[in-house]
């Protein structure tokens, strides 16, 4: 008996770091975040964004009355830390029906058990891997029939910001075909838009070169920057996150690089042009929502939400957080609609409702959130990449790029 | 306490050199041992999927430890690459099964004996090398291999990593915490048994001859080369063995896995439970795999009182082991085995110690 009484306030703080104590009516779902590791900059943010999200929702009384029970864990950009995670909560009692992931390893990784246990799956990874359902695509290995995510795919947005590209290069007059590079670590994430955008840098007429890699974690870039410099390239779109990017960009200003800077929707933001101290000026990058400065209906419900985590409201929250709070009132769009259908809110009907949207966006968030389209065979949420400068007035749109559905570019 | 005249000796006598060579040294301690694997058995009966979980990488993390005793432990090399040998034996076992179809219980021995080849290629610098030239060359096998992981497209699915499929005997998939714990748990058995009957042989011999002194050793006739290689596809072989078994447990391989970090893990294990123990690679395994877990439940519980508590427990954890290797060294340089030996040894003489 002894050892049963010492056993048992253990385990119980041992379950309670395991898993959340959900009770019955609640709707459990998983929520990996990467609060710290190589992409902790963009991380946080959204990460942030997600648990605000949730919270703020449950403070309107949930789903229909049901609270949403979600655990945050901080698996720090480490995919095998993700799949662990995500086996310890399936092998919980209350097991999540959706999950609002991260990173493009652990997605991808994670896409072929989230269809086995039919769990939606909501993830911060836009890539293009994840928007084939019925794995048609000859770029998938295999379908992901139960992974959404908020925004123009990884590769659709270095297609848009390639597509201001060549406009760019016949606006200023150049002649010859522009040279085109990507540069990105090894690694899932950046590699997603890697073939798919320079096929269509091929299209357009621009001469890709071969791809330089530089690190996720921020360093010394000097040596990339000079292969840059000496390959001539007059764009080069950067891959990583905006902390990698930003001590690339200062390397690339010291060695003396001319080159235009792109990157894609993860690749700059407001910290990154704090924080590079002019050298990210004049960088065109994709942005998937509204700014937290701009005056457009529905910034001030993402303004409430804020508050769950910021009560003064003197946060002033990077572009990130907007989407993170798209996704996850995506989600609840989609789990009202899943209440309404017979067997009530499971991964299935969640996923259902959601290749039902048509042109959808979440109603009290107004012109926050992007319009987005899924349906049975087409996970790609939006085609429209808009397009962004950082000037000396500070952030600006200076391009709308909607693109084709193109089917063979399902999945790429 | 049952056996009757049995416990009534007054010492340990061995009368033949077989006697003195036996896995188990007195019959209580193979009673013991007995009962604690039909212990282990019963654990899935009663135990939820978190303390299964543990167990199980206690099981596999457990298998590479050992490998890596034998190898440092016991014939007096050093490797930082471990994890890398690990993380192989995990690739390998998932492109057996997924590229040739050969079934997962097939192909963890088959990896295992594939990073065996690896290993003793690895290890041929160490037939050369000693002390810090060895650490380095084994370092450069760790960050080689590292690079591989991450481009053999055909071999590991590159950055992206490779699925894994479960252990499935007969139709059967061990598929769940409660199913995959009987697999290592068989595993960790009849390694450790292995393990242990190795160092009772020969070859075990040579390695420890070649530990203590190795010019002694060379003049009594090893083969310092051929014996040092041999330590190195040893303790591959085991570090493939669990490697694999966390790949397939997982479903998942990834090159981000197995760092560097991994190998100074793994030698923190064998250090904190023991250099030279069997008994102490498992011990300071689960004292490794435990530690961050007891911080993380110690923070959740302290988080109401000292607040901040809970966001650092990221930072804690890394910290708890760092601490744990530095205070194992000044304090207990021999290990938890041979604390479990005082331990023992005070019990026995209880209340007469001295």
């Amino acid at each position: 008996m002894h050892k049963h009484a010492v056993l048992h306030p253990l385990a119980l703080a041992l379950l309670a770091a395991a898993a959340a104590p959900a009770l019955a009516d609640d709707i459990v779902v998983g929520h990996l975040a990467a609060y710290t590791g190589p992409t902790s900059d963009v991380g946080r943010p959204y990460g942030q964004g997600v648990a605000d999200a949730l919270n703020y929702l449950n403070q309107k009384g949930g789903i229909n009355g049901r609270r949403i029970a979600f655990q945050t864990v901080d698996y720090g950009y480490n995919a095998p830390q993700a799949i662990a995670t995500y086996k310890k909560w399936m092998s919980a009692d209350a097991k999540p029906v959706a999950v609002q992931g991260w990173g493009t390893a652990d997605t991808e990784a994670l896409a072929q058990f989230a269809a086995t246990d039919k769990v939606f799956f909501m993830s911060a990874s836009y890539s293009g891997h994840l928007t084939d359902p019925q794995g048609k695509s000859q770029y998938v290995k295999a379908p992901a029939p139960y992974n959404f995510f908020y925004g123009p795919s990884y590769t659709d947005g270095c297609r848009g910001v390639v597509q201001w590209a060549a406009e760019d290069w016949k606006r200023k007059g150049g002649k010859g075909a522009p040279k085109f590079v990507h540069m990105g670590d090894n690694h899932p994430y950046p590699n997603a838009p890697k073939e798919g955008c320079a096929a269509y840098a091929k299209e357009l007429g621009f001469e890709v070169l071969n791809p330089i890699v530089y690190s996720l974690k921020p360093g010394d870039f000097k040596a990339q920057c000079l292969s840059l410099k000496e390959s001539g390239a007059h764009y080069a779109y950067l891959a990583n996150t905006s902390g990698s990017n930003i001590s690339l960009l200062q390397s690339c200003r010291t060695v003396g690089v001319d080159t235009q800077f792109l990157s894609n929707v993860w690749g700059w933001d407001e910290y990154a042009e704090a924080a590079a101290a002019g050298a990210g000026r004049s960088i065109v990058w994709v942005v998937g929502a509204a700014g937290w400065k701009d005056d457009v209906p529905g910034m001030a419900v993402v303004r409430e939400v804020s508050k769950v985590s910021d009560a003064a409201g003197s946060e002033v929250r990077p572009l990130h957080y907007m989407r993170a709070v798209c996704g996850v009132f995506l989600m609840r769009d989609a789990m009202l609609a899943a209440d309404r259908m017979a067997g009530g809110i499971t991964g299935t009907n969640i996923k259902a409702a959601m290749e039902q949207f048509r042109d959808h966006r979440p109603e009290e968030l107004g012109d926050v959130c992007l319009k987005s389209t899924w349906t049975a065979e087409d996970h790609r949420g939006t085609n429209q990449v808009l397009v962004y400068q950082s000037t000396d007035k500070g952030f600006e749109k200076i391009y709308t790029a909607t693109l084709e559905r193109r089917p063979d570019w399902l999945g790429w | 306490m049952s056996g009757g005249h049995t416990t009534m000796r007054c010492g340990e006598f061995r009368t033949s050199y077989r006697a003195d060579t036996t896995i188990f040294p007195t019959p209580m301690s193979r009673r013991v041992a007995l009962g604690a694997v039909v212990l282990a058995a019963s654990f899935p009966l009663w135990l939820n999927a978190y303390y299964l979980n543990l167990l199980i990488q206690i099981g596999y993390y457990g298998i590479a430890a050992l490998g890596l005793n034998i190898l440092v432990g016991f014939t007096g090399q050093i490797s930082l690459g471990h994890a890398a040998f690990f993380g192989f034996g995990a690739f390998c076992s998932a492109w057996l099964n997924n590229r040739f179809g050969l079934p997962v219980v097939l192909a963890v021995p088959l990896a295992g004996l594939l990073t065996t080849a690896v290993g003793m290629f690895v290890g041929i610098p160490a037939g050369r090398l000693k002390g810090l030239y060895l650490a380095i060359a084994t370092l450069a096998s760790q960050f080689i291999l590292e690079d591989f992981f991450a481009r053999a497209e055909w071999f590991t699915g590159g950055s992206a990593g490779a699925l894994a499929q479960p252990f499935t005997l007969f139709g059967f998939a061990f598929n769940n915490d409660q199913r995959f714990f009987y697999v290592v748990l068989v595993a960790v058995i009849v390694m450790y048994l292995a393990g242990a009957n190795l160092l009772r042989s020969r070859d075990g011999r040579a390695y420890v001859a070649v530990r203590d002194h190795y010019l002694s050793a060379e003049i009594m006739g090893i083969n310092l080369t051929k014996y040092r290689i041999l330590a190195f596809g040893s303790a591959s072989f085991y570090a493939g063995v669990g490697g694999a078994l966390y790949g397939h447990y997982l479903g998942f391989v990834s090159a981000e896995g197995f760092t560097i970090l991994l190998s100074i893990q793994f030698l923190g294990m064998i250090i904190i439970g023991g250099l030279g123990s069997v008994m102490g690679s498992l011990l300071g395994t689960a004292f490794m795999v435990l530690l961050p877990e007891v911080m993380e439940a110690s923070a959740q519980g302290l988080g109401g009182v000292i607040p901040g508590l809970k966001d650092s427990v990221a930072y804690l954890k890394q910290m708890a082991i760092g601490l744990a290797i530095i205070l194992f060294l000044i304090f207990e340089p021999q290990g938890l085995a041979h604390r479990w030996k005082l331990t023992k040894a005070y019990w026995k003489l209880y209340p007469f110690s001295y």
